[in-house]
């Protein structure tokens, strides 16, 4: 079977990215860069407009002059035609959808009395996956595009992986006990529910089986995975995936907005879609939904669904156990076969680069989310650009704004971790930080003792230019994933979810998605 | 559904196998971390 199709639209997307760069670089966007306030993404619009632009003009135009043949090199070379078709949505939805409805919500507030944009959560990730749902069911993805959008799920799980860059011993260690806890007990206890209820109602063993997986664990893979165990049917495998998409789906738009609702913080909300959604790409999903500026939420949410993951293996080996007991004259499971070969290559790559991200070669050891502390002259006196020496000691007039103001503070450590700034003109630990932040939290001192407050806290915190990029990559992953995956959501596998299936998938996942919300609230707090 | 239009992969998938696109991503992950620590 020969893959690529003889058309001009990866040619024609390739110079549209490439002279987007172009404008972009010339400066002749600036006005319209301006009114959508997207200066800051100045630099990440002309560097992948020219890579996915120069990349789709050459395959472009190999694909029009030369000769295909069926194997490997036109095999993946068709894929290009889809990925520059996925990131060219993603690049209209990022840098022109988002910000303007962004701007839209606003203007809309006044006369609404709320920011339509804000509270629907219509932002880039869901925007994407929207365009994608409507792309594949209105206009149908192009056959040229069809390999491409393949791809999307390698991107979702490129994106897991890079995200134990972000990762440190010391996180995980506040996290962990919790998370494992918490996934155990609705983890455990979905799949529970599923094959107690299926058995009731009389479903064949195989569509039980799956189901329980698919709800209990990490939605899609796991169904995947599960099935050889309980030998289920290709259309027992369909409709358990289409169950768990129209599900998540539903989660993804719901969950945001619940979170919002009841003001839940980036550690509770993300503590909550990672135990009650079902579906890895649409936790991801929904945690992008609901702080899509930052990705703080999506790091808890993802320890939460990593944890899921890994308890893959028990799940498998339980189904395992409980098929062979209840199909009389089943085949034989190899059990240590299975998680052998279904054990999730991709977990592990994300604990390898948690491994190598703890040892500190990303940034400090010591970091925390990429961000750490340091004082050193090193740091606190610098050169510019230009090469001019820039000073972030504080200076006499800021020194004299925090003696002036010193007697409104009146706690005792907060006291002292002022004099020992105004004495250093630093500050001196994280801990001294920590408590002048609190001073500026409480509005203790005037506009201008927190402004000077606000430039020591900035003088001693960085980030790690290394984490920030694995940031920036992570959430192009992601994007990338999550515009391919919409464009996998059709109607037909939406309307596959029917039945007794869809009902005690959807029940089932409802009492997980409210019990953990419950347990959550409870339980989980923005301590970290 | 997926076997009438590819030969090779699924409706999901370019690769055979999950354990196929599970490395696939691995070693993608592991060159951008190396080209990140290494030029960044």
């Amino acid at each position: 079977m020969v893959y690529t199709k003889r058309t001009p639209w990866t040619l024609i997307m390739g110079l549209i990215m490439v002279a987007y760069a172009y404008l972009v670089q010339s400066g002749a966007l600036e006005a319209v860069i301006k009114y959508l306030g997207t200066g800051r993404n100045a630099g990440e619009m002309v560097m992948l407009g020219y890579i996915f632009g120069g990349i789709a003009v050459l395959t472009g135009l190999w694909q029009l002059i030369a000769k295909t043949a069926e194997g490997h090199v036109d095999y993946y070379l068709s894929t290009i035609g889809g990925v520059t078709f996925i990131m060219l949505i993603a690049f209209i939805v990022k840098w022109g959808l988002d910000p303007q409805m962004a701007e839209w919500g606003k203007a809309a507030q006044p006369a609404l009395g709320f920011n339509f944009a804000g509270v629907m959560n219509l932002n880039y990730v869901v925007m994407g996956i929207l365009a994608g749902i409507v792309i594949v069911n209105v206009f149908k993805v192009p056959d040229w595009a069809a390999n491409g959008v393949r791809l999307s799920r390698l991107g979702l799980k490129t994106g897991v992986i890079l995200l134990g860059t972000l990762y440190s011993f010391a996180e995980l260690a506040q996290l962990g006990q919790l998370s494992v806890a918490l996934i155990g007990v609705f983890v455990l206890g979905s799949v529970g529910l599923v094959l107690w209820w299926g058995s009731r109602k009389n479903l064949p063993n195989s569509m039980t089986g799956v189901l329980s997986a698919g709800v209990g664990v990490c939605g899609v893979s796991a169904a995947v995975a599960a099935a050889p165990v309980v030998q289920a049917k290709s259309t027992e495998i369909a409709y358990t995936i289409g169950t768990i998409l129209m599900f998540g789906v539903i989660c993804m738009f719901v969950f945001p907005i619940v979170g919002k609702a009841l003001g839940m913080g980036y550690i509770t909300f993300g503590a909550w879609a990672g135990t009650g959604i079902l579906n890895s790409a649409q936790v991801a999903g929904a945690a992008l939904a609901f702080q899509p500026n930052g990705i703080e939420t999506l790091k808890v949410a993802e320890i939460f669904n990593i944890t899921r993951v890994l308890f893959l293996p028990i799940i498998v080996i339980w189904l395992a156990i409980w098929y062979v007991k209840r199909e009389v004259g089943a085949q034989k499971v190899d059990i240590g076969q299975v998680l052998i070969s279904k054990f999730p290559l991709f977990v592990l790559g994300f604990l390898m680069l948690f491994l190598l991200s703890s040892t500190g070669i990303f940034a400090p050891a010591r970091h925390y989310q990429g961000a750490y502390f340091d004082n050193s002259d090193k740091v606190m006196i610098k050169k510019d650009r230009s090469g001019k020496e820039v000073n972030n000691y504080l200076k006499d007039p800021d020194l004299a704004v925090l003696k002036q103001e010193g007697e409104k503070v009146k706690r005792d450590d907060q006291k002292a971790a002022l004099q020992r700034l105004v004495e250093n003109k630093k500050l001196m630990s994280i801990d001294d930080d920590d408590t002048l932040r609190g001073v500026v939290n409480a509005k203790i001192m005037s506009k201008e003792g927190n402004a000077v407050l606000t430039k020591a806290h900035r003088a001693v915190r960085h980030t790690a230019a290394k984490i920030a990029m694995f940031r920036d990559l992570i959430a192009w992953f992601f994007t990338f994933g999550l515009v391919g995956l919409g464009m996998q959501i059709t109607m037909a596998s939406i309307r596959q979810a029917g039945g007794q299936p869809l009902v005690i998938g959807s029940v089932v996942g409802v009492i997980k998605a409210v019990g953990s919300l419950i347990v959550v609230m409870l339980l989980v707090h923005e301590t970290i | 559904m997926a076997e009438d239009k590819f030969d090779r992969g699924t409706a999901l998938t370019i690769f055979g196998t999950d354990r196929h696109e599970d490395m696939v991503a691995l070693i993608l992950s592991l060159v951008i971390a190396l080209l990140v620590y290494l030029y960044v």
